[in-house]
């Protein structure tokens, strides 16, 4: 071997183990760094991706277009009616609350942000939004999407209006929660190797011999202190009883395949969840 | 030599900011063309082991600091007390590594002028970084699992990537050809003859 070849192994090994031995903050501050530099590709990649899928689903759609607005006008003149109704019904709701000192438990913040760029890396299921460290977001925060719970924020990039989401969908995402209408409560992650196919959630650590049917609604606990009480996260789909414990299959509530907009919310208060556990 | 070995870095870099306006084809299992292993698979066959293993450590620490994940450990707390594991950072370095050494092992066909033969073999050498990765994901959260799905998504990243070899290697050659560094012996001759 040439001595200078020698040298450059001898190099790559030593920052081989620095590499390997860097803590979680140095990591993130790496990536943070990372991401800092090549933001504006970053974002030109995600309009340039954004401006594609806007153009092939207007040429997918172009046919239903009139069909649509047509179905939309009738829509629109039932609405109006029912809106009418449910203004009377929150007067009425207002009131009572009123009458009866009603406390609302989950008052959070959310902040809507649009989804810019789906799945940036290869095996993760991440996507990442246009509302980041300059609208408030930090790190670790819920994320919802029409139906319920999406995921959470994962990276925050310094200085930038973006963010990074782990998706529910992924295996490192885990929740704790409740089968509604029992007392079980277990962790539900994404699954491993769901490729191009609707995803399925596993709830794991429940009773051998839960009271557990299809169709049952799996909600949020809060405990751990990191998702709010009470968000769906799906339905049950399919019971499996163990040895020790059981699993179960949860179909997700949010529609992962058409992910746009999220809504980012704050950070769960644990005090005041703790309060309402209290007075439960 | 120096100079032809910067280019190449300069192209890992430009592939770093061209891979964010690779979209994944969510017809073809979500897979996409992967431009920096591209790169970094065709400038290893063109360069020394030494050069080799500098480049896999800029691609392997960069492609880590895209695209790797955080970990819950700062949790603090006793409800997830399980975790999945998430691999280390830098463990792309030694993948890159081992698909740079896989390419130097058929050198000396490409210095014959034999590309062709490196321009498929960056497409098994993506087929086995992404297997390993992969594997490397499966044997640190345990549970063996190999679905149909990710066994057709690794082949089409593949397929997709080598595709493009070609164009990395003219690019390469066209580098070489203005650094004056010799990569070949037969075939076509880069270096500027006086």
């Amino acid at each position: 071997m040439k001595p200078l070849n020698l040298l450059i192994l001898l190099g790559f090994l030593a920052g081989m183990v620095w590499v390997i031995t860097l803590s979680e903050e140095s990591v993130r501050s790496i990536q943070s760094s990372h991401y800092r530099t090549i933001a504006p590709f970053v974002k030109g990649g995600s309009q340039l991706e954004l401006k594609a899928n806007a153009f092939l689903k207007e040429v997918e759609y172009s046919k239903d277009l009139e069909e649509r607005l047509h179905r939309t006008e009738l829509e629109f003149g039932k609405l109006g009616a029912i809106e009418g109704q449910l203004r009377e019904l929150e007067r009425e709701n207002n009131e009572l609350n009123a009458a009866l000192d009603f406390k609302r438990r989950t008052e959070f913040k959310v902040t809507a942000a649009r989804v810019i760029r789906r799945q940036p890396s290869t095996w993760w299921k991440t996507i990442e939004i246009d509302r980041g460290a300059m609208s408030g977001i930090a790190r670790q925060v819920p994320v919802l999407a029409s139906g319920g719970l999406a995921g959470k924020v994962d990276r925050v990039t310094p200085g930038r209006d973006e963010s990074s989401v782990i998706l529910l969908t992924d295996e490192s995402c885990q929740v704790s929660v409740q089968v509604e209408g029992t007392p079980e409560v277990g962790i539900v992650s994404g699954q491993r190797g769901q490729i191009g196919e609707a995803p399925l959630l596993r709830l794991r650590y429940l009773s051998k011999d839960a009271p557990i049917r299809p169709g049952m609604k799996v909600v949020t606990t809060g405990r751990g202190g990191l998702f709010h009480p009470k968000i769906l996260v799906g339905m049950i789909e399919s019971f499996e009883p163990g040895a020790f414990d059981g699993e179960a299959l949860v179909k997700p509530s949010v529609d992962f395949q058409n992910l746009s907009i999220v809504f980012v919310t704050s950070a769960p208060d644990n005090t005041s969840h703790e309060k309402s556990k209290e007075d439960e | 030599m120096i100079g032809y070995l910067v280019s190449v870095i300069c192209m890992v870099l430009t592939a770093i900011v061209l891979q964010q306006f690779m979209p994944a084809i969510e017809g073809l299992y979500d897979a996409r063309i992967l431009i920096v292993p591209l790169v970094f698979l065709c400038g290893s066959v063109t360069v020394s082991t030494g050069s080799m293993l500098v480049l896999a450590f800029i691609c392997g620490f960069l492609w880590d600091a895209q695209h790797l994940p955080g970990v819950m450990t700062d949790l603090g707390n006793t409800v997830y007390t399980r975790p999945a594991e998430m691999l280390r950072f830098g463990y792309s370095i030694i993948l890159y590594a081992c698909m740079g050494f896989l390419m130097q092992g058929i050198r000396p066909l490409f210095r014959e002028g034999k590309w062709h033969v490196s321009a498929l073999l960056t497409g098994v050498a993506i087929f086995l970084y992404l297997f390993a990765e992969f594997m490397l994901i499966t044997f640190v959260r345990g549970e063996f699992i190999l679905t149909r799905g990710i066994m057709l998504k690794i082949s089409f990243c593949a397929l997709l990537t080598m595709l493009f070899s070609p164009l990395v290697f003219w690019v390469l050659f066209k580098f070489a050809a203005l650094f004056n560094h010799t990569i070949r012996y037969d075939g076509l001759k880069t270096r500027r003859r006086a």
